[in-house]
C-alpha cells in the first residue's frame, strides 16, 4: 500500500506534464491553420443556432417536454457543447484519426514508445478548435438557462461541473468501445459518425425513455443521462441516488471501455500485417 | 463540334460498365452500410420516444399525428440513402488532387460520368435501405403509416426519381465550387446544413414559423425531403404543379451544372491546379 | 560477449480472406469468406551481439519487417521466442521500450507541420530523459548529423534525407541499446543514402548500439554490415559475413549500353554473358576482376553511344543463394 500510492502519484504527475507538453504542440500545429480555426468556430455556432431553433419550434407547440422547459431544455443543448468541447481537448480527435492510422501503419508507433496507445492516441490530436464554437455557445446557453431558473445555487453548479466530468468518462468509455472495433474490421468511417449522433441525440431530456427504452438508453447507450444529469443536477431535479446511479455507470464504461480496447490492440498486434 | 459526340450506343455501354463496377466498389463497404443502418434505426426510436414524450403534452403538432410524424423521419431514411447525393466528396478530392486532368483527356463526359456513378450507388444503396426499412417498420408497427391509395405509391417514385436529379446536380455544382475555393470542404458543410434544414430533414417545414416557411418556398431544397415525405402521407392532392415546378429546378441547376463546368474547366487549364 | 538479441525458432502466421473476383465475387463475400492463411515466418533462429550491426536483406514480403515487428512488441509471434535485452517484446514492458528505438523509412514519425525540434521535446518527455542528458545527447546527435540548422524548419518542408536525419536523430535522443531501422535509405537520392549510411555506422561504433538494419538495396548491407542474414520467404537462407556473400554470390556486376546505331554482329558473348538484347540496348554481366577491362574494350570496339556499370539487384543475389542453398520445393 506505501509503495502503491507514490507510484499512483507519480504516474498521475507524469500524464500531466506530457498532457501540458503535448497540448503545447498541438497548439503550435493548430496556430498554422488560423483561418480553418475561424471557419470552425463561425460554423459551429451556426449548428448550434439551427438546434435552439429546431427546438423553439418544438417548444412553441408544446409547453414541456417530458417536463423539461425551453430554457431547461437550452441547458441541455448547452451542455452537450461543453463535453464536446472537453472530449475535443482530451481523446476525441485521436479517436477520428485511428482509422486512418491504422490504415497506413503509423499506429505501429504508438504501440512502440513507453506511454498507453490509448493515451499517447489522445494527446498526440489534442485539438481546441474543432469544437471550441460550440462550448462558447455552450457556456452562454447554460447561463442563459439558469438565468431563467426559478432558483439555482453555487453548490449546484459546482456538482453540475463534477458531473460534467462524470459524463465525459462515460463518453470516454463509450468511445473506446466502439472505436476498438476498427482492430478487428478496417473500413469504418461511420463507426465515429454514429459517436456523433450518440452527442446529437443526447440534447433530448433522457426523461423522454420509458420501459425497456429506458433502460437501455441509461446503461447501455448512455444517451439518456450524459447531458441528461449534468443538467438535472444543475436544475435541481434529480435525487442524489440516480447521481450516484450515473457515477456507477461512469466508472462502469470507462472500465469496460479500458478492457475491451486492451483486449483488441492484443488482436491488432497477433493478426495486422 | 458536333463530330466528336460519340455514337449514343456506344456511348451508353461505357455508363453502363462504369456502373456495375461502381457496384462492387459499393459493396466492400457493406460493414458501413450496415452500422449506417443500424444506428439510423436507434436514431428513429430515439426521436420516437422523444416525441411521444412531446404528443403526451398535446394531442397533435401542427397538423402532425404521431404515427405520421413517425413515419416522416423513417422516410427520411430512405430519402437520406436513395435521393441525398454525397459524391461531391469525391468530386472534390478529384479537383483537388489534380487527378481532373484524366477526365480532360479522355472522352467522358465529367457530368455523366459522376451522375452514373452516383446513380449506381444509390440503387444497390436503395435495395439494402428497403429491407432496412421493412425490417424496422415491422419492429415499429402501428407507429408507421401506410399510404391509402396506390396512387399514392406513384407519386412518391416519381418524386424520389426527380429528387435524386435534383440532389444530385445540387451536390454536383457544390463540388464545381472547388474551382474557385480551396476552403471548399468547410463551405459545404455549412450549405450541406443549410440545405438540410431548409430541406425539412430536421423537421417537417409546416412545423415552421411563417417567416422559414416563405424562405423555403422560394428555395428547391424542400424538393428533396419534405416534398416526397409529404406526398407519401397524402397531405398533397394535387402533385402535377409541384413535379413542375420541380422539373423546372432541375432543368435550372442542369444549366447551372453545366455553366460552372464549363468555367471551371477554363479556371483550371489557366491556373493548372 | 552477451548477446542482445535472440531469436529461437519464430513464426508467424497472417490469416486473411480471400475474394473472388467481379460482382458476383463481391456479393457471394457478403456472406461467406473464405480464410487463407500465409506463413510469414517459418521458424527463424538467430543471436545477434552486443554492439553489433547486422544486416537484413531480402525482397519484399520476405518476412524482414514482420521479424523487425516482433522484436518491437508490434506484433505477435504465432510460435517461438524472442528475447531482447532480457525482454520479451510482445510485453510491451515500458522498460524494454525506453531501451530501443525503431525507425520506418516510410513512416513519418515526427510532427509534419512543426519543426523536428518540438518533436524531440516530446520525445524527451515520453522517454523521461532528464534535462542534462537530453542536452547533452541533443548536441552530439546536432553535432554527428549536421542537422542544426534545419531543426528549425518544419518537417513538410525538408528534403527525404534531411527528414530522416531528423527521424534518426529523434530515435536515439534516449540512447536506445538496440536500434531497428526498416528501409532507412528507402526513396533517398544517392548521396543522402551514402550519408545516412556513414552517420549509421559512425554512431554505431560510437556508442556500441546494437543495429538491426533492414533493406532491400544491396549497398546498404554492402557498406554497413559485416555480417548479413538473407531472408526469403519467411526462412534464413544466409547467415555470415558480407565477405563472403559478395565473393561468392555477387562477383559480377551488369554492364548496360546503348549502341548508336545497329549492331548487328553476334560477338558480343566474349565481352561478358549476354543477359537481355533488343534494339539498340543490351545488358551483359561481367565478372568484377574483369570490369574495368570489358569496359575498355567495349568503348573502344563497339559503336557505343551510353554505357553504364551497376551493381546486381539483389533479387538476383538472393535467387543465386535460394537456388544453391535449398533446392526449390513445390
Amino acid at each position: 500500500m506505501r509503495q502503491w500510492v507514490p507510484e499512483f502519484y507519480r504516474t498521475i504527475r507524469r500524464y500531466l506534464k506530457l498532457y501540458r507538453v503535448f497540448l503545447s504542440q498541438n497548439l503550435k500545429e493548430d496556430m498554422i491553420y488560423r483561418s480553418n480555426f475561424i471557419t470552425l468556430v463561425v460554423m459551429d455556432i451556426g449548428f448550434v443556432s439551427i438546434s435552439v431553433i429546431l427546438f423553439k419550434i418544438i417548444y412553441s407547440h408544446v409547453n414541456t417536454i417530458a417536463g423539461w422547459t425551453f430554457h431547461q431544455s437550452v441547458i441541455l443543448i448547452g451542455s452537450v457543447g461543453i463535453i464536446r468541447e472537453m472530449a475535443y481537448l482530451t481523446f476525441r480527435r485521436g479517436f477520428l484519426e485511428l482509422g486512418s492510422h491504422i490504415r497506413t501503419g503509423t499506429f505501429d508507433i504508438f504501440m512502440v514508445r513507453p506511454i498507453a496507445p490509448n493515451i499517447h492516441l489522445a494527446f498526440r490530436h489534442i485539438s481546441l478548435s474543432e469544437s471550441l464554437g460550440e462550448s462558447i455557445m455552450g457556456i452562454i446557453l447554460v447561463g442563459y438557462g439558469i438565468s431563467h431558473l426559478d432558483q439555482w445555487s453555487w453548490i449546484n453548479v459546482f456538482l453540475y461541473i463534477l458531473f460534467l466530468l462524470n459524463s465525459l468518462m462515460i463518453y470516454y468509455g463509450f468511445s473506446l468501445l466502439i472505436n476498438s472495433v476498427v482492430f478487428w474490421v478496417i473500413k469504418t468511417q461511420e463507426l465515429n459518425t454514429i459517436l456523433y449522433f450518440f452527442m446529437e441525440t443526447s440534447r433530448y431530456p433522457g426523461d423522454v425513455f420509458r420501459g425497456i427504452g429506458k433502460v437501455i438508453f441509461t446503461f447501455i447507450i448512455p444517451i439518456g443521462i450524459i447531458a441528461t444529469v449534468p443538467a438535472s443536477i444543475l436544475i435541481g431535479r434529480i435525487g442524489w441516488h440516480f447521481a450516484m446511479i450515473s457515477l456507477i455507470i461512469g466508472i462502469s464504461f470507462l472500465t469496460a471501455g479500458l478492457l475491451v480496447w486492451k483486449k483488441s490492440i492484443e488482436h491488432y498486434s497477433s493478426a495486422s500485417g | 463540334m458536333e463530330a466528336d459526340v460519340p455514337h449514343f450506343p456506344y456511348d451508353m455501354k461505357k455508363y453502363i460498365t462504369l456502373f456495375h463496377i461502381n457496384w462492387q466498389n459499393t459493396l466492400q463497404y457493406r460493414f458501413s452500410l450496415v452500422i449506417y443502418i443500424a444506428g439510423y434505426s436507434l436514431y428513429i426510436w430515439v426521436l420516437l420516444y422523444l416525441w411521444s414524450a412531446v404528443y403526451r403534452e398535446g394531442q397533435t403538432v401542427g397538423n402532425y399525428t404521431l404515427s405520421q410524424l413517425t413515419t416522416y423521419y423513417l422516410l427520411q431514411l430512405i430519402i437520406n440513402s436513395v435521393i441525398f447525393s454525397y459524391i461531391s466528396w469525391d468530386v472534390i478530392d478529384n479537383i483537388k488532387n489534380g487527378n481532373f486532368s484524366n477526365f480532360l483527356i479522355k472522352p467522358l463526359d465529367y457530368f455523366f460520368y459522376w451522375f452514373t456513378v452516383n446513380l449506381s450507388g444509390k440503387i444497390l444503396e436503395a435495395l439494402f435501405v428497403m429491407m432496412a426499412v421493412g425490417l424496422i417498420s415491422i419492429v415499429f408497427w402501428g407507429y408507421f403509416a401506410f399510404p391509402e391509395r396506390f396512387i399514392t405509391l406513384i407519386y412518391f417514385l416519381i418524386s424520389v426519381i426527380l429528387g435524386i436529379v435534383l440532389a444530385f446536380e445540387l451536390d454536383f455544382c457544390v463540388g464545381m465550387i472547388t474551382f474557385w475555393l480551396t476552403q471548399v470542404r468547410t463551405f459545404k458543410y455549412m450549405l450541406q446544413t443549410l440545405i438540410l434544414f431548409f430541406a425539412g430533414a430536421m423537421l417537417p417545414l409546416d412545423l415552421f414559423p411563417d417567416i422559414l416557411i416563405r424562405i423555403s418556398d422560394v428555395l428547391p431544397f424542400k424538393y428533396l425531403v419534405f416534398f416526397p415525405a409529404s406526398l407519401y402521407l397524402g397531405k398533397i392532392d394535387n402533385p402535377w404543379p409541384s413535379f413542375a415546378a420541380l422539373l423546372v429546378w432541375i432543368l435550372i441547376f442542369y444549366g447551372l451544372a453545366r455553366i460552372l463546368l464549363i468555367r471551371g474547366i477554363k479556371r483550371y487549364e489557366a491556373v493548372g491546379a | 560477449m552477451p548477446f542482445s538479441i535472440q531469436v529461437k525458432k519464430l513464426s508467424k502466421t497472417y490469416e486473411y480472406f480471400k475474394k473472388a473476383p467481379g460482382l458476383a465475387g463481391s456479393l457471394k463475400s457478403l456472406f461467406w469468406r473464405e480464410k487463407l492463411y500465409n506463413e510469414a515466418l517459418k521458424g527463424i533462429s538467430f543471436e545477434i551481439e552486443e554492439g553489433e550491426l547486422v544486416g537484413f536483406l531480402g525482397p519484399n514480403g520476405a518476412g524482414k519487417t514482420t521479424t523487425l515487428k516482433i522484436l518491437s512488441g508490434i506484433l505477435y509471434p504465432t510460435s517461438g521466442d524472442a528475447v531482447v535485452l532480457g525482454h520479451a517484446p510482445w510485453r510491451r514492458e515500458p522498460a524494454y521500450q525506453k531501451q530501443f528505438s525503431i525507425v520506418m523509412g516510410q513512416k513519418n514519425q515526427l510532427w509534419w507541420d512543426l519543426p523536428a525540434q518540438e518533436s524531440f521535446i516530446l520525445n524527451r518527455e515520453i522517454y523521461e530523459i532528464d534535462p542534462g542528458t537530453y542536452q547533452h545527447n541533443l548536441g552530439e546527435l546536432l553535432e554527428l548529423f549536421d542537422i542544426k540548422e534545419i531543426i528549425d524548419v518544419p518537417v513538410r518542408k525538408l528534403s527525404m534525407g534531411q527528414r530522416m536525419k531528423c527521424e534518426l536523430a529523434a530515435a536515439l535522443l534516449h540512447s536506445p541499446k538496440v536500434l531497428f531501422l526498416d528501409e532507412p535509405t528507402i526513396g533517398l537520392d544517392i548521396i543522402s543514402q551514402e550519408k545516412i549510411r556513414d552517420y549509421i555506422r559512425e554512431y554505431n561504433t560510437i556508442k556500441k548500439t546494437t543495429v538491426l538494419l533492414t533493406s532491400h538495396y544491396m549497398r546498404d548491407i554492402e557498406r554497413l554490415c559485416r555480417r548479413v542474414i538473407v531472408i526469403n520467404n519467411g526462412t534464413i537462407v544466409y547467415d555470415g559475413s558480407v565477405d563472403d556473400l559478395m565473393h561468392s554470390y555477387a562477383d559480377h556486376k551488369v554492364i548496360r549500353l546503348t549502341f548508336s546505331h545497329e549492331y548487328k554482329e553476334d560477338n558480343l558473348g566474349k565481352y561478358g554473358e549476354v543477359v537481355e538484347r533488343s534494339g539498340l540496348t543490351v545488358v551483359l554481366k561481367a565478372s568484377k576482376k574483369d570490369i574495368a577491362r570489358s569496359t575498355a574494350t567495349i568503348l573502344s570496339e563497339l559503336p557505343v553511344e551510353d554505357l553504364s556499370v551497376e551493381e546486381v539487384e539483389i533479387e538476383e543475389v538472393i535467387r543465386k543463394i535460394f537456388n544453391t542453398l535449398t533446392p526449390l520445393k513445390k
